[in-house]
């Protein structure tokens, strides 16, 4: 009996100094845990919006480059050359309205000049100036409508508003491209984001109706192309 | 009264008007274009009373220190004397090289004033714009200001901004026990005066749009937390914004004066909350458990930008105004701070940390097209002009000693601001309403 | 026999607790030619346990010497209780005025749960920011940047 309660004493002495310490010790020791994954959190939170924001800007980009790899390639089977500027000088053209042009941009008779007016505006939009974008592409398709790359500055002309939401005019421009420039090499890409802009514009049945005529219209059209098409269709429920 | 008040300036008539569109390119300026002389101007002393001189003053500072304007010294003038009731010797003036001759006359009678205005285009031999109001004869500097946007905006097509006035923190004593007391003073530096008293520190004062009121952070006595208070600017009298727990902080104004953003810190995360400047009811807008303050809103009140260090450094992030779904602007090197969307709503700029020390700069709201205007050891807090294209902000020197600067948005001019004492933190208020 | 065993074990335990206890207060004590404050004042408390935690720029995690003197506060402030105390947390002169409000009031809210984990009243123990208005050091070097880095445990 009395060496039960001895025990117990010691056992409590030895006990309690001890759990005291732990208690405090693992407050401490939670507290700096806590710090830590919070401060790890941060760290990977500020990690995913790089990624986020890399991602988005390597989908840009690659949208871009595959549009000028399908250019290349479309003047390469056209017997041009595969540089980046068409092969073929276009006819030299009167600026249509290119009185009221003359301020922003030098007056231009198609050719390299009128080029170097896509390129840059091609830059801009590739640097995310869409307005800019915007001015160069109309100038240079008002000022060029017969050149070689106007279908396809016309088509980014649509891109440019589509870039900022603007779905109204990016459906202007995307259906002027249809009706225009419906041989260029950017001729699909153009009736596929005018079905896709019609979409967003909750015009559905309008957007099936240019998804329906794309195979008619396009029947080479790329694998990539097609199965757009597809989802497009799927996505808006048409028939 | 030295601030005048509503409806006092009494535009009598807007008299005059454009005249001479054949040959103004050279009183024209085109501010977008990259490069692009400053007008030469002459700015004659308003005639009829002493007071003309110093008006003429005020005017010619306002033109000279916005970069835009080359004021030709009054020495080398060929005709003197010239008013505002009959044209000028046109070769006269193209002789000492202006493009832009403004004259006036004065009249004062029993407390009030009288002034016509006129600024002719030089090259065309035609008025360009005119003016002529009355008024009490005590604001005679604000009808400068106001003769000094007409100016402005016949000659840059845009809104001129020297119709306001600068809230800023006044600071003073010895570097680790200074004195910080808000006080406002006309664009120009002139009609200073103090808001708050000095017993407490008080910092980042913003203007109601009316200007009737200012928003600022203060400390409490006795080691009591930040708060923020509202203060009548004529009376002096000011109210606590809502009573928290923790710090509260960081104010700003609505577009429509209505609600106050700010920042309340509690346990080591610090948040944004929205208030009703009326009704006083709160709400919250963030939810992070890191520090989220420096709002703003867009210049239509749709949404705030404002930096945070949720992702482990300070960085910009938009959202809508009713809080959720914010969105990283900045991805640049380095650390953002301090954002304010312009009134034009084309960018938002800010203050950059990085290894090289600190930036003023602008992006589009998108986070795209960022541009350092300034820089140095420490240059903070910038504010727009109400048209959006001049930016004011302090910059403190290694060591101590801090004053406010302005730049314009093209990054060309900066020059300093002068003020009676040390100054940091200045917010620009909207155009005086008229 | 048992009951030899177990005094003993408590006498070499008490020996153990006298020991550390000593030794603790040899730490905490300069020795006595330079003691000039009585123990329990805020002298005392300033001189021999140490005032202040460092923070690395921009951060507001304890560190380790930070550790050490927050547990040296604590044991000083349980045998003290009568002091209310105030953390007040400052930054550098290279942030921004707003971010740095909150980040003296993040590394104030650091110390003050050190101290709260080690068993010191949450209630007993209020907070304040002042970002940077307010430095302890004058200067814009790492010397004077490190010394306003700080957390402040100010005793009324």
């Amino acid at each position: 009996m009395k060496t039960l309660r001895l025990k117990l004493l010691v056992l409590l002495m030895l006990a309690l100094p001890t759990a005291a310490w732990a208690q405090r010790g693992d407050a401490v020791y939670v507290e700096d845990r806590l710090n830590q994954i919070q401060q790890s959190l941060m760290t990977l939170t500020g990690q995913l919006e790089q990624l986020q924001y890399r991602n988005q800007q390597l989908q840009q980009q690659m949208e871009k480059m595959q549009a000028d790899y399908e250019y290349r390639l479309d003047t390469l089977e056209k017997g041009g050359n595969a540089g980046p500027r068409p092969a073929a000088a276009p006819t030299p053209t009167p600026a249509a309205g290119g009185a009221n042009l003359a301020a922003s941009a030098p007056p231009t008779r198609g050719g390299p000049q009128g080029e170097a007016l896509y390129h840059a505006a091609f830059k801009l939009l590739q640097d995310g100036d869409y307005a800019g974008a915007e001015r160069g592409f109309r100038t240079f398709v008002q000022q060029n409508p017969q050149h070689v790359l106007a279908g396809n500055a016309q088509y980014w002309l649509g891109e440019t508003y589509y870039a900022r939401r603007d779905y109204q005019n990016a459906m202007v421009a995307f259906a002027e491209g249809y009706k225009t420039y419906k041989t260029s090499p950017k001729g699909p890409d153009n009736l596929l984001k005018l079905g896709v802009t019609l979409a967003v514009l909750n015009k559905k049945q309008e957007a099936c109706a240019v998804f329906a005529r794309f195979l008619q219209d396009y029947p080479r059209a790329t694998d990539l192309q097609k199965r757009r098409i597809d989802q497009e269709r799927q996505k808006n429920g048409c028939g | 009264m030295m601030i005048p008040h509503r409806r006092t300036v009494l535009f009598a008539a807007a008299s005059a008007v454009l005249a001479a569109p054949a040959a103004r390119a050279q009183l024209t300026i085109d501010m977008t274009k990259p490069s692009f002389e400053p007008v030469p101007i002459a700015i004659v002393d308003l005639q009829g009373d002493p007071v003309g001189a110093q008006m003429a003053t005020v005017i010619r500072n306002n033109l000279q220190n916005s970069g835009l304007f080359r004021s030709i010294p009054p020495g080398s003038f060929i005709e003197k004397n010239v008013g505002a009731s009959a044209p000028p010797r046109f070769p006269d003036w193209r002789q000492v090289g202006a493009a832009g001759l403004v004259v006036g006359s004065v009249a004062q009678s029993g407390g009030s004033i009288k002034v016509d205005f006129r600024l002719w285009d030089v090259i065309a031999g035609a008025q360009a714009t005119g003016l002529s109001f009355t008024s009490q004869a005590s604001n005679w500097r604000r009808l400068s200001h106001i003769i000094s946007d007409a100016i402005y905006k016949r000659v840059t097509g845009e809104e001129g901004y020297f119709d306001t006035r600068v809230a800023y923190v006044s600071e003073t004593g010895p570097l680790n026990n200074r004195v910080k007391r808000i006080a406002i003073m006309d664009q120009d530096g002139a009609n200073n005066r103090y808001i708050t008293d000095g017993a407490t520190i008080a910092i980042t004062p913003r203007f109601s749009p009316t200007l009737q009121e200012i928003v600022y952070m203060a400390f409490g006595e006795n080691k009591g937390p930040p708060r923020v208070y509202l203060q009548n600017v004529d009376s002096g009298r000011r109210e606590l914004m809502g009573n928290f727990p923790g710090m509260s902080f960081a104010p700003r104004f609505s577009p429509d004066g209505s609600r106050i953003a700010m920042s309340l810190s509690q346990d080591g995360r610090t948040n944004l909350f929205e208030m009703d400047v009326r009704g006083r009811s709160q709400r919250r807008l963030t939810n992070s458990p890191a520090i989220d303050t420096s709002p703003c809103y867009s210049s239509d009140g749709s949404q705030i930008v404002f930096n945070s260090d949720r992702g482990g450094s300070q960085q910009l992030y938009v959202m809508p105004s009713g809080g959720g779904g914010e969105r990283r602007i900045s991805f640049g090197e380095g650390r953002y701070a301090t954002p304010v969307w312009s009134p034009r709503g084309d960018y938002i700029a800010f203050t950059k940390i990085s290894s090289g020390g600190f930036g003023i700069g602008i992006m589009r709201p998108d986070g795209s097209g960022e541009r350092l205007l300034a820089n140095g050891y420490l240059v903070e807090g910038p504010t727009w002009a109400p048209n959006g294209r001049v930016l004011m902000f302090f910059r403190q020197q290694r060591g101590g000693g801090v004053g406010l600067a302005a730049i314009d948005v093209t990054g060309r001019f900066e020059r300093t601001v002068p003020t009676p004492t040390e100054a940091s933190d200045p917010a620009w208020s909207p155009l005086i309403p008229q | 026999m048992q009951t030899i065993k177990a005094i003993a074990a408590i006498g070499a335990l008490m020996f153990i607790a006298a020991c550390s206890s000593n030794t603790n207060t040899a730490s905490m004590e300069p020795p006595s030619a330079s003691t000039s404050v009585a123990p329990g004042s805020i002298g005392d408390f300033r001189q021999n346990v140490g005032d202040r935690v460092y923070f690395d720029t921009d951060m507001s995690s304890i560190r380790a010497d930070g550790r050490d003197t927050l547990a040296k506060q604590a044991e000083w402030l349980k045998r003290y209780t009568n002091y209310p105390i105030t953390i007040e947390g400052k930054c550098d002169e290279r942030g921004t005025r707003e971010y740095n409000l909150a980040l003296g009031e993040r590394r104030a809210n650091a110390a003050r749960q050190y101290l709260v984990a080690q068993g010191i009243p949450a209630s007993r123990i209020k907070t304040i920011s002042y970002g940077k208005e307010r430095p302890e050091a004058v200067g814009s070097d790492e010397g004077a940047w490190a010394r306003n880095r700080v957390a402040i445990t100010a005793l009324e």
